[in-house]
């Protein structure tokens, strides 16, 4: 249902270990002197450090410069980070109106939500649900997780969930769903004896 | 840094790296406050700090053919490989694909997914595999594309009890619809 930051982080996996392994190459090459014969460096019998470190970062300059990478740095390691928090990244209020000229509707898409949370709670086999909409009132998306019991059939609660909930949803938003994501969970209480008793669905508030 | 653009992304996906995500970032976070401390300590005393001092004499008697800097380039090279590998690596995916029953496409839907996760599917697995004779207890590991099942039995001869649990665990992921079907092993073990 959340959603993570899978693809920046495969891109800043690559980019940064891209960066490491090349300098990590060219130093290996430095120091075996086959980067002087190829690249014409210094040899390697030279010193890293040719000036005076003392003198060379003595200007109030050099003080600015490391101040303002070690911000941008922190700063970059820091939104790495935070973007790691999953997020739902539900939708807007839905617009429903097409100009505003004859007035304004609005819809809380976590009101549709609940709707078709209460209707796949009273199935039966579903323990519990949670739905969330993403996209727009005329492109909207759905994504649901449903947890079943073990005893439940799967198939039958997925068709029961097209047939009747689905087009339910497009009913009440008037357009048809642009994509819609199901997720069958299996409760890890086992039904192995007595009678198993299907959630009625009851919100109570 | 924002990651999607509020549509919804596919519920079978491989893992999200956030540990070593989270790893450089960390490494990031504290490089930035400490270049920015060294800095501050510098602006506001005139001089840089006396920490550097031991770095900087290691720098300055440095050769580029040192052990030293052998030692940096190794570690760069494996850090780096390290690094890519976590990014190329794709990992295994966290839920299966699971088929639309009869009729589902009549769903005024353009797009449509379903799947059970990894979890689940071992759920249904252990469930089956403890409503049958002779099962005494029984764990479940599901992958993508298989289903372990770790039987216990008081049945002194198992016989044909392995099979008989493989063929109904597989009947049962087969009726919940998952698509392809994960090939299904057990093993059974007898108490003494």
């Amino acid at each position: 249902m959340r959603q993570t930051a899978g693809t920046l982080n495969r891109t800043w996996l690559t980019i940064l270990g891209i960066i490491v392994l090349v300098a990590g190459i060219a130093a290996l090459l430095q120091a075996s002197g086959e980067l002087h014969s190829l690249a014409n460096t210094a040899p390697s019998s030279d010193r890293v450090v040719t000036s005076d470190l003392h003198s060379a970062t003595s200007p109030q300059w050099v003080a600015v410069v490391v101040l303002l990478a070690g911000v941008i740095v922190g700063l970059l390691g820091l939104l790495w980070m935070l973007a790691q928090i999953p997020r739902k990244n539900a939708a807007d209020a839905y617009r429903l109106h097409h100009d505003g000229a004859q007035g304004f509707t609005v819809c809380d898409p976590s009101v549709l939500a609940t709707a078709v949370e209460n209707q796949i709670n009273t199935l039966p086999g579903v323990v519990t649900s949670s739905a969330l909409l993403r996209g727009t009132a005329t492109d909207p998306d759905l994504t649901l997780k449903v947890t079943v019991n073990d005893r439940a059939d799967v198939q039958d609660v997925i068709a029961r969930i097209r047939t009747s909930t689905l087009p339910d949803l497009a009913k009440a938003l008037e357009t048809t769903l642009q994509k819609s994501r199901l997720q069958i969970d299996v409760s890890g209480r086992t039904q192995s004896s007595g009678t198993v008793v299907h959630s009625s669905g009851t919100v109570l508030q | 840094m924002s990651r999607h653009d509020g549509r919804s992304t596919s519920l079978r996906r491989r893992p999200s790296r956030t540990v070593p995500a989270l790893i450089v970032g960390i490494l990031l976070l504290a490089t930035g406050v400490t270049l920015v401390w060294l800095t501050i300590a510098r602006l506001m005393n005139g001089t840089w700090p006396t920490v550097l001092q031991g770095p900087r004499d290691l720098l300055t008697g440095l050769t580029w053919n040192s052990p030293g800097v052998w030692g940096i380039g190794a570690g760069a090279v494996v850090v780096g490989l390290i690094l890519l590998l976590c990014a190329i690596v794709p990992g295994a995916f966290s839920a299966l694909p699971v088929r639309g029953s009869d009729g589902s496409d009549q769903a005024p839907v353009q797009e449509q997914e379903t799947v059970m996760t990894r979890r689940a599917v071992a759920h249904l697995a252990r469930a089956r595999c403890g409503g049958i004779d002779g099962v005494s207890s029984a764990t479940a590991t599901a992958t993508s594309k298989r289903v372990h099942l770790n039987v216990s039995t008081n049945l002194r001869e198992t016989g044909d009890l392995q099979t008989r649990i493989t063929e109904s665990v597989r009947e049962r992921l087969e009726a919940a619809g998952l698509d392809p079907l994960p090939r299904v092993s057990a093993t059974v073990h007898s108490k003494d």
